[in-house]
């Protein structure tokens, strides 16, 4: 038999300081943030506790900057190799800011970025004390990205018994986050009427449970349901309840999306010019949070409806504009050949309107 | 500090206490650490049990349901120290050989179910 004493440093931050501390890290550039370690108070536990919330709560606001905090902290913390805290609370960090970076990845589109990060934060979770509820929260991001890459059968299959997971452990938001992907696959299969009743119970265990962002997005999605069905007054009340929730959480990834929901529907009524205005303010939103694939498709659906308006040299403008993303990003390996359709056309001062639609109806479906 | 904080950092207390007999005899009785040993494990296991509870995954959960990864971290601990005074040499007491032979989650996992009886 092996062993050693794992030996417990007197904590030097408070919790009633580490909310300052975190501002402090927070506050101070990437590049000069090993230097001021110490003065940070940067492997100090409730300091790490502190900024790992505070990154948590930005994901939705700027994913970017979470990103490359979470990459900075988790290199931080794994070399040189720093004795931080009690037990197992370096594994903790470790697998906490892998987690983050890795979401933060999925929602930037980054999906191999994201995976790696998954892979690491389960990982450094094996060594902790409550690996099982740890794991689960990996599994559930895992399951977001199988969502985003349209794996709708997985996601069915698979959402049930993660839900089971986090009941079992008395995590019912997380429980009622993994109700949502399912309620989302059923959205994205076409089972509207299933994916409204569910999307209907997630509202009301959402106010239940007191968790306006869950709230918030369900609402979202309610109404694009109504917009496929063509139902707009009820589409406008979902909106009219979502956007001052998601204003107060400054959650900028549901506002853009709600006004990308909003401006489908405009358009599906013919409303083309007010469909554009939303489109815009869609891409404003996801322009200003760094989501640069995002902005690249609702250049494209911004091209299909300014050709239907018979605005084409706009409407070239905006492919002009999307092409070098999406080639720069390798957004979208399975529609290579709309892209490459599309580009072609582009050069002939004439869009192949087919191939623009095979284009951002592929990213209609990985948006939602 | 806000009224629904201080009253999550009540109850970790509360649970905390609650489980501290339970924590305290399985490092003497199980474990044979010295009273003064214990003392200063339970020390650093009231600080970690409360950043514990403010995790990523521990926030959301009621205290209670925390207890399991307290018990086992007293368990960790116990046995770390036992297997670091031993030198990797097996006691010549079989009863905390046999102790030592155990996963602290094993331990923990009988200790909150003995828990659950008594409650």
């Amino acid at each position: 038999m092996s062993g050693r004493v794992l030996r417990f440093p007197h904590k030097a931050v408070s919790s009633a300081e580490a909310q300052s501390a975190a501002l402090r890290v927070l506050a101070t550039p990437i590049a000069d943030r090993a230097r001021l370690a110490i003065h940070l108070a940067l492997d100090e536990p409730e300091t790490l506790l502190a900024v790992c919330g505070r990154l948590r709560d930005q994901l939705e606001s700027s994913p970017a900057s979470v990103r490359d905090d979470a990459d900075f902290l988790y290199r931080f913390i794994e070399k040189p190799k720093r004795a931080i805290g009690l037990f197992d609370e370096r594994d903790y960090f470790l697998g906490e800011t892998a987690l983050i970076g890795g979401t933060a990845c999925r929602i930037l589109f980054r999906r191999d970025d994201a995976r790696r990060w998954f892979d690491r934060a389960e990982a450094a979770f094996r060594h902790t004390l409550n690996a099982v509820a740890e794991w689960s929260r990996v599994a559930y991001q895992r399951l977001a990205l199988r969502l985003e890459e349209h794996q709708l059968d997985e996601v069915l299959e698979l959402a049930p018994s993660l839900v089971a997971s986090f009941e079992k452990l008395e995590m019912h938001k997380d429980a009622l986050k993994c109700r949502f992907l399912e309620a989302v696959a059923l959205k994205e299969g076409d089972r509207l009427s299933e994916a409204g009743d569910l999307f209907r119970r997630i509202c009301q265990d959402a106010e239940t449970v007191g968790s306006d962002k869950l709230l918030a997005i369900a609402s979202y999605n309610l109404l694009q349901i109504h917009g496929f069905l063509g139902q707009a007054e009820e589409a406008m009340v979902e909106a009219a309840r979502a956007l001052p929730i998601l204003r107060r959480l400054n959650n900028r990834v549901g506002i853009a999306k709600l006004h990308w929901g909003l401006a489908y529907l405009l358009r599906s009524q013919g409303r083309l010019a007010e469909s554009l205005d939303a489109f815009r303010a869609a891409q404003t939103e996801f322009s200003e949070i760094g989501m640069r694939a995002d902005v690249a498709a609702v250049h494209l659906v911004l091209a299909d409806v300014l050709l239907e308006l018979g605005q084409d040299s706009q409407a070239t403008l905006e492919v002009l504009a999307a092409l070098p993303v999406i080639e720069e990003e390798k957004m979208v390996p399975e529609g290579m050949a709309a892209f490459s359709l599309l580009r072609e056309s582009v050069r002939q001062q004439r869009i192949n309107r087919q191939a623009l639609r095979d284009l951002h109806g592929y990213f209609e479906e990985i948006q939602s | 500090m806000n009224t629904i904080l201080s009253k999550r950092v009540d109850e970790v207390d509360s649970v905390f206490k609650r489980t501290l007999p339970m924590v305290h005899s399985s490092l003497i009785s199980a474990y044979r650490l010295s009273e003064v040993e214990a003392t200063e494990a339970e020390r650093d296991l009231e600080v970690w049990f409360h950043r514990l509870s403010r995790r990523g995954s521990g926030a959301q959960v009621p205290p209670k349901s925390l207890r399991v990864s307290l018990l086992a971290a007293a368990c960790q601990y116990g046995r770390s120290f036992q297997i670091w005074r031993l030198r990797g040499s097996p006691s010549r007491d079989k009863s905390l050989n046999d102790v030592l032979s155990r996963e602290p989650q094993e331990m923990a996992s009988d200790l909150a179910h003995h828990f659950a009886e008594d409650s």
